[in-house]
């Protein structure tokens, strides 16, 4: 799975998932903010990656650190390259 | 708009905006004896008693509506509200709230955002009924809040769109409320509302007559869904339902 893919996977994951629009789905979109996912999305938001990337990430410290869209396209494509 | 509809419509917003203020006057009035002697007379807690009298208020609420408004109830019995319960319904407008008193049941806490405690001739009366402030408390603090009050026999009611739909189509669902239903084992009771976004809509400060129907779906028991994400899937399970049942109501007017 090369970046683009795993970038489009997250993508739909998480629209289909928190019923977003796939066009708001921009690199730049805050979570919070743009995205409107709150606190409990946030840990759905984990367990959701966790499944469609069959890894577990949920005790990372830098989960804590990601507030935007890239953010989680960065943290899950250097975390499946680390598993390699 | 015709003539007819625009003639109601001016008549409906002469007569009802000072007849509700007049009745929310009365109200504030009526507190201050009302409030001790029906704890005299019934033995209730404070905010079961203050849940009675604004059920009580929105019934005086409808009967101004009355002339201008068609209200009908479906699917309601005492039996499917059962208290302790989570009832969760669509958000078309700031009168959804007041809608509530077509419901067979007073002893309801509303969970709501910030802004509605910052109406002062509300706000205390709010608090008194222990309303949930959703933003000052966050869901950690609502679980724990909404917890003690279903295990106190009340019901808690939820706008799990969390903003009011500004195109009367249903839009995304928060997952709170399904997560307190799966940690507590209440039932979900879905609850759809339609018309109130012709009476008054977000964006728009007169009324326009209208009909609101107002029907009860049946009780979800969270016991069926296991797992990590059991709230997830009640929560897609109930807004499934929940959006079926709304387009079949649009659909008969």
């Amino acid at each position: 799975m090369n970046d683009q893919e795993i970038i489009d996977l997250i993508n739909t994951t998480l629209a289909d998932e928190f019923e977003l629009n796939i066009d708001d789905m921009v690199p730049g979109a805050v979570l919070k903010d743009d995205l409107g996912l709150d606190s409990l999305d946030r840990v759905d938001m984990v367990i959701v990656l966790e499944k469609a990337f069959n890894f577990k990430i949920r005790e990372e410290e830098a989960i804590r650190e990601i507030y935007t869209l890239s953010d989680i396209h960065n943290f899950v494509i250097n975390k499946k390259r680390e598993l390699q | 708009m015709n003539a007819g509809t625009f003639v109601a419509a001016c008549v409906m917003n002469i007569v009802a905006y000072p007849a509700i203020i007049a009745w929310t006057l009365a109200g504030i009035l009526f507190f201050p004896f009302g409030f001790p002697l029906w704890k005299v007379l019934t033995g209730w807690e404070g905010d079961r008693i203050m849940r009675h009298f604004v059920w009580i208020y929105g019934r005086g609420w409808l009967g101004i509506m009355l002339p201008f408004v068609r209200f009908r109830r479906e699917g309601f019995t005492n039996s499917r509200i059962d208290s302790p319960s989570i009832l969760v319904i669509n958000h078309l407008s700031f009168f959804d709230t007041y809608c509530m008193a077509l419901l067979p049941v007073s002893n309801i806490a509303f969970t709501i955002r910030s802004w509605p405690f910052k109406m002062p001739w509300y706000a205390p009366f709010m608090r008194l009924a222990n309303y949930l402030d959703l933003e000052a408390i966050g869901w950690e603090g609502t679980f724990k809040a909404g917890s003690r009050i279903l295990s106190k026999d009340g019901s808690l009611l939820f706008f799990p769109e969390g903003h009011r739909s500004k195109d009367g189509q249903i839009q995304r669902f928060y997952s709170g409320p399904f997560k307190l239903a799966i940690e507590t084992g209440a039932p979900i009771v879905p609850l759809c509302i339609t018309g109130t976004d012709r009476l008054l809509p977000p964006n728009r400060w007169w009324f326009l007559p209208s009909k609101v129907c107002l029907r009860a779906l049946a009780p979800v028991s969270p016991k069926e869904f296991t797992g990590e994400t059991a709230h997830v899937d009640l929560r897609k399970h109930v807004k499934n339902l929940m959006t079926k049942n709304l387009e079949e109501m649009r659909s008969k007017g």
